[in-house]
């Protein structure tokens, strides 16, 4: 390469130089590339949205939907709903729910891609078989994970059983107390691939010279994994928890399916709350209040997040 | 990466092996589940091969039984109109944002970062009013257009990588020879991004085939049910024919197994790309 190329001016801007109009188009022309989506948007996200922080405000049932009789009454939903001995417990639920989740996706996402990035024969075949766990239709894992927690027929209590770890059958399902494992047992199942994937991919940016250099001073795996892996995987990890928290708190579809957030309330996290006082009980008011009430506190939590993020990256 | 003994290597592949087993059971208990007797599917210690094959569930349920043909067209309908919807909303949104001149795109791209994270019941309850009230209630276009609204965000995050890798020079020998923006959009930057608006054709289509909340909340009319949603029915009208609700259970997830088979790259590509800020 001898000279340095002089870009030629771009045909683009020399063409539309004389016209008005065409320099008007030319500046509102991309927006037209946004604009079916944002409409999209609008009409079927944020005026819904909107329209449900109106409702959580105002009296409204089935009946009165429809005729269009739904009276305000300002922060009666709101408090109903506070006092509300269900929501409280279902606050409890969704906490212990996401923490227990959490853990156990997160730890074991991490050892899935500590191993998985390795080297070894059919790995690319062993990290992508993994993945269709996180692709399954909830309705299919849930339904699959109800069937292996049946207490008399189930293959986890047969298997348990077996190796001497319990002597009578649990009841995951229908025992109130133990009923939350049983949903975070499926959810554990669904979330690790989703862990795994992105720490995997996290484990992959890091250069392969620095380990190569540790390996040349004497470092031994461990002191490699506690002094190059895990000071690196921070702001990754911290990425996947929090979308792992927020997804979370946001999970209906396995609780709806494996318990229905029985029994007795004892896994009604609360969407599922928010799902049975609007669908179940068609008090769409108070329904609503609910979802504005998770979405707050989904706000916080991603506040932080965004915020953290933001300090990553300017640190 | 680093060199390591033959013998360390087959420790680590059995370990890896093993891990995979574990994550793959379920899926291997739901088909072997599928295809046993009822005797055999609540015999204690239970086989994990069946003695005996039987397809009577899948026989009841598919071809004596024609509800659960219907559900599937009702939910091959729903992803494939979330599908093409999807794709025709985020691709002109994710290139005007990769490389129009544009004002706000931060904004934009912070909006469909957060929407993201809005849970699904707070969408389902406005939504269910809406189509009440403008009469969509119970019919799979309602369906449609709510679920798109989950994966309209995720698919412009993960296409907009793909227009902004795509050189430049592109586009303005597109105009030399003629094209205004869109027909360089449409000719030339679309058909170059093939792999990713694959990857999002695929994720979106499985997405759509997935979906339970929306059609739990928007349809209640059995004739407009997806497999999903028949599939939980099931799951109280079967009662303890755990090997009939299997099979429907390994139906509901052909599409995704055939999805890995042929097209695992993409998926797992653009599952990353999609969930975190690029």
């Amino acid at each position: 390469m001898s000279t340095t190329l002089i870009p030629p001016p771009r045909i683009s801007e020399v063409a539309s130089s004389p016209k008005k109009r065409r320099r008007l188009s030319r500046r509102i022309g991309p927006y037209l590339f946004l604009l079916p989506a944002t409409c999209f948007m609008i009409i079927f996200l944020v005026y819904p949205i909107g329209s449900m922080l109106v409702f959580s405000f105002q009296q409204v049932n089935i009946g009165g939907l429809l005729s269009g009789d739904t009276p305000f009454v300002g922060l009666d939903n709101y408090r109903t709903v506070l006092s509300d001995a269900a929501f409280r417990s279902s606050f409890l639920v969704s906490l212990a729910f996401t923490a227990a989740s959490l853990i156990f996706q997160f730890s074991i996402g991490f050892l899935l891609a500590l191993l998985f990035n390795r080297r070894l024969p059919l790995i690319g075949v062993m990290r992508g078989s993994v993945m269709i766990a996180w692709m399954l239709p909830i309705v299919v894992s849930g339904t699959i994970f109800k069937w292996m927690l049946q207490s008399d027929s189930g293959i986890i209590n047969y298997a348990l059983q077996s190796i001497g770890l319990i002597h009578t059958p649990i009841h995951w399902l229908s025992d109130p107390k133990i009923a939350i494992w049983g949903v975070i047992i499926a959810n554990i199942w669904i979330g690790v691939p989703f862990n795994m994937s992105l720490l995997l991919a996290g484990l992959q940016s890091i250069s392969a010279s620095l380990y190569e250099a540790a390996v040349v001073d004497g470092a031994s795996a461990l002191r490699r994994l506690f002094f190059i892996t895990l000071p690196l995987m921070r702001s990754t990890s911290l990425t996947v928890l929090m979308l792992g928290l927020i997804y979370t708190l946001n999970v209906f579809d396995v609780i709806y399916v494996m318990t229905g957030g029985g029994p007795v309330n004892a896994t009604e996290a609360m969407p599922i709350y928010a799902y049975r006082i609007s669908f179940t009980q068609f008090d769409l008011g108070s329904g609503a209040a609910a979802a504005i009430l998770i979405f707050l506190l989904l706000l916080a939590v991603s506040s932080i997040y965004l915020w953290l993020i933001r300090r990553e990256e300017t640190a | 990466m680093l060199t390591s003994k033959p013998w360390r290597t087959a420790l680590w592949m059995a370990l890896a092996l093993f891990a995979t087993s574990v994550m793959l059971f379920p899926l291997y208990w739901v088909v072997i589940s599928s295809l046993k007797n009822t005797t055999e599917l609540f015999q204690s210690p239970p086989t994990l091969f069946p003695h005996q094959i039987d397809w009577t569930p899948y026989i009841t349920n598919f071809v004596q039984n024609q509800v659960i043909l219907h559900y599937m067209f009702n939910s091959m309908q729903i992803a494939l109109g979330t599908m093409l919807l999807s794709l025709v909303l985020a691709a002109p949104m994710a290139y005007g944002l990769a490389r129009l001149p544009v004002r706000g795109k931060n904004i934009f791209l912070l909006f469909f970062l957060v929407v993201q994270m809005f849970p699904g019941i707070m969408l389902a309850l406005p939504l269910f009013v809406m189509f009440t009230h403008i009469g969509l209630i119970n019919s799979l276009p309602a369906v449609i257009l709510a679920v798109t609204t989950r994966t309209l965000p995720f698919a412009v995050l993960v296409l907009r990588p793909f227009f902004l890798s795509l050189p430049r020079e592109l586009e303005d020998a597109a105009f030399i020879d003629g094209c205004n923006r869109w027909g360089a959009f449409y000719r030339i930057i679309l058909p170059l991004s093939r792999p990713g608006v694959l990857t999002v054709a695929i994720l979106t289509f499985l997405m759509g085939w997935s979906d339970f909340l929306f059609p739990l909340t928007l349809i209640s009319d059995d004739t407009q049910r997806p497999l999903t949603l028949g599939l939980y029915n099931f799951i109280g009208e079967y009662g303890t024919r755990w090997n009939d609700l299997m099979a429907v259970s390994v139906v509901a997830a052909v599409p995704i197994i055939l999805a890995f088979m042929f097209a695992q790259r993409y998926i797992t590509s653009g599952l990353v790309a999609g969930s975190v800020k690029e």
